[in-house]
């Protein structure tokens, strides 16, 4: 080939290859979504908690303005706090970070934020004892056929007797459920897309602390606390918000995050109604009763882990994580269990029925070192009225109809609204909250 | 049998290179596009507005391959391709240094086509190839595992290139190849990255993509002589 015939075609396909590159990279490929999005309309977001303050966080990241109603006094929803109980901040709330490939893994990453896996040995009270491992195994719950059944039924269906029914409890706990009202097959198919991890973590401060920090922080001027909503009327252009004190709000879009309890007792009144598809997936939802009882003892006498008891089906060392020279057990109480010991009234009553659960597996040490003991009943809280939500039997998409999206004007957020697996979670509220943002901008995106 | 379809397949490796015409091996640069990986990463970028930072989209990327061409005396000619491709999208943030690497190996058929007389030294390639893809995360420099494992996503599909380019002979049969190229992956199955890149699955993206890409290189080819 002559070397000005070379020079000549190079040349064309050196131009031709800088030209193609050329007009895929002018084809608007931005690094993130609604880089020039300029939403002018106000947004309104009920609940602050880690949907609604996320959600808040990326709005305001956004320039977008909004305001946050929060019915409480403050801020975090099923997140909290409690301190002088022990020499360590107690969570009060959610307390683990499940699995580290997620966005607040991320997070506690990029902010050097202190975290321990807990990775406590788990222990069983069987037969009246105290055992390390059971004859049977009694994780039979993760799986792609399993039956639309009850986790109790399930278990007895695969032959676990019925002294495996307090063990089969504390694992229904786990997903804030009683194993006789928790489906083995839409809890399995629901968390199908779990990618999170299944490594637990626990904070050395408190969950609570690292989202008031790192998220709440920027955008309290945006909340307004002590404002419980009691109707949301979005049949004209502007929606109205009105509260039990009948401030009124206006806003051009809400995001809902309260608990799905709320939703379930429609505490908060739709004009016009919500559609009856929507209000019959919120009845499909399950969230139980939820209790969390701190016990101080001056003693370690405890298993760091163990499930299997009658009054609570999982108890476990409090301090896993933790600086501390104190001894606190947590009773994680869910479901019926949870219901009965609520029925007790007072928090002296309920501690005083863990602890001669306690004493009986712990041979009377319990009582002999216990020095005082705090309750969170979160069916008692009149905006969270439970734990959290969980695929109930015959659930189907449930969770994909409640989440959607009412005429571009009414958008869902919270743990329950997460339909990417990771409900029941703060990091799968978080994800709510900012795919609210997301929907919405897209809904508004000329 | 084994030994029997073992000795099979060495034979016809043997008779193919015995009747290898040409080898070609080539490097370019590569620019991809994917709208499930930017998704990804523009969602990953939207959701974590704490990361000043923004991690870049996939889009610029190095290619290798090399290819045999079997002898034939006519103007179209076939072979085989073995392909490699490399895309990288790193930011840094303090104390969080996050890359996504993205890796292609691609097994294919390659037509060659080149005619003397007609083409002035020009030619063409039409490659068809089985595409896999595997993308894989790194924070701060090493590579991020949970749970004991590595995160990583895989993915498979199917894949047809375009490339022309011309020659300048050096000496020995050997030559000097511009080329520009185009590929298109219909389909490649590849439900996990969204959950390496944004740490969800379902929220944002399918289980599958279609990938569009343009390259620009350079390869050397050597010609067995004529009397070989």
């Amino acid at each position: 080939m002559e070397r000005r015939h070379f020079i000549k075609q190079s040349t064309l396909l050196s131009v031709g290859g800088i030209l193609l590159p050329s007009i895929f990279l002018s084809s608007c490929r931005k690094e993130t979504l609604f880089e020039d999005a300029n939403y002018e309309g106000k947004v309104i977001i009920i609940g602050a908690g880690a949907a609604g303050l996320y959600a808040g966080f990326i709005l305001k990241s956004m320039g977008i303005d909004f305001e946050i109603l929060e019915a409480t006094g403050k801020i975090g929803g099923r997140m909290g706090k409690l301190t002088g109980f022990a020499d360590y901040t107690i969570d009060a709330g959610a307390q683990w970070l499940h699995g580290q490939n997620s966005i607040l893994g991320d997070l506690i990453k990029e902010k050097s934020i202190k975290t321990t896996l807990d990775d406590a040995a788990l222990s069983y009270w069987f037969n009246n004892q105290i055992v390390d491992t059971l004859p049977q195994d009694a994780f039979i719950f993760e799986g792609e056929n399993l039956p639309d059944i009850s986790f109790k039924e399930y278990a007895h269906q695969k032959g676990l007797g019925s002294e495996y029914d307090y063990i089969v409890e504390g694992i229904a706990g786990d997903q804030g459920a009683s194993a006789s009202l928790l489906s083995a097959y839409w809890n399995s198919k629901e968390e199908e897309n779990w990618v999170s991890g299944d490594e637990d973590f626990k904070f050395e401060k408190s969950y609570f602390d690292v989202i008031e920090e790192h998220i709440a922080q920027p955008i309290l001027n945006n909340i307004k606390l002590n404002t419980p909503v009691k109707s949301i009327n979005y049949s004209a252009d502007k929606i109205t918000i009105l509260d039990i004190n009948d401030n009124t709000f206006v806003a051009d879009k809400v995001i809902v995050t309260v608990p799905i309890s709320i939703l379930k007792l429609n505490e908060i009144n739709f004009t016009p109604a919500l559609p009856t598809e929507k209000t019959e997936a919120f009845s499909k939802f399950g969230m139980g009763a939820g209790m969390k009882v701190f016990l101080k003892f001056t003693t370690k006498f405890y298993k760091d882990e163990l499930y299997g008891g009658a009054i609570c089906a999982a108890y476990a060392d409090d301090t896993i994580g933790k600086i501390t020279t104190d001894n606190v057990l947590l009773a994680f109480v869910m479901g019926d269990q949870a219901s009965n010991l609520h029925a007790l009234v007072s928090d002296a009553a309920i501690t005083n029925a863990l602890l001669q659960e306690l004493d009986t597996i712990y041979n009377g040490q319990a009582s002999a070192a216990y020095i005082s003991s705090t309750v969170f009943d979160y069916t008692d809280k009149p905006y969270i009225k439970g734990a959290y939500s969980y695929s109930t039997i015959g659930m189907g998409n449930a969770r994909q109809i409640a989440a959607a999206t009412i005429d571009k004007k009414l958008y869902f957020a919270g743990e329950a609204m997460n339909t990417n697996g990771h409900h029941q979670t703060v990091h799968g509220a978080v994800e709510s909250g900012y795919k609210a943002v997301i929907d919405i901008l897209n809904n508004v995106k000329k | 049998m084994n030994s029997k379809i073992v000795f099979y397949l060495f034979a016809s490796l043997i008779f193919h290179y015995s009747s290898a015409q040409e080898w070609k091996a080539d490097v370019s640069y590569r620019y991809m596009y994917s709208s499930q990986l930017d998704k990804a990463i523009q969602t990953y970028n939207f959701s974590r507005p704490l990361l000043t930072e923004k991690q870049p989209l996939l889009i610029n990327g190095i290619n290798a391959s090399i290819s045999y061409i079997f002898k034939n005396e006519r103007n179209l000619k076939h072979g085989l391709n073995l392909n490699y491709a490399y895309f990288r999208s790193s930011a840094e943030n303090e104390n969080f240094n996050n890359t996504f690497n993205l890796h292609f190996v691609n097994l294919g058929y390659i037509l060659h086509y080149e005619n003397a007389e007609k083409w002035k030294g020009l030619y063409s390639d039409l490659i068809i190839s089985a595409t896999s893809s595997a993308v894989l995360r790194k924070i701060n420099g090493k590579p991020f595992v949970y749970d004991e494992t590595r995160s990583k996503a895989f993915g498979i599909g199917g894949d047809v290139q375009l490339k022309f380019g011309t020659y300048i002979n050096l000496k020995n049969k050997s030559y000097l190849s511009p080329f520009i190229s185009l590929a298109y992956t219909p389909y490649l199955f590849s439900p996990n990255n969204e959950a390496v890149i944004n740490q969800t699955k379902g929220l944002i993206t399918g289980n599958w993509t279609s990938i569009v890409s343009a390259q620009i290189g350079l390869a050397f080819r050597i010609r067995q002589q004529e009397n070989d």
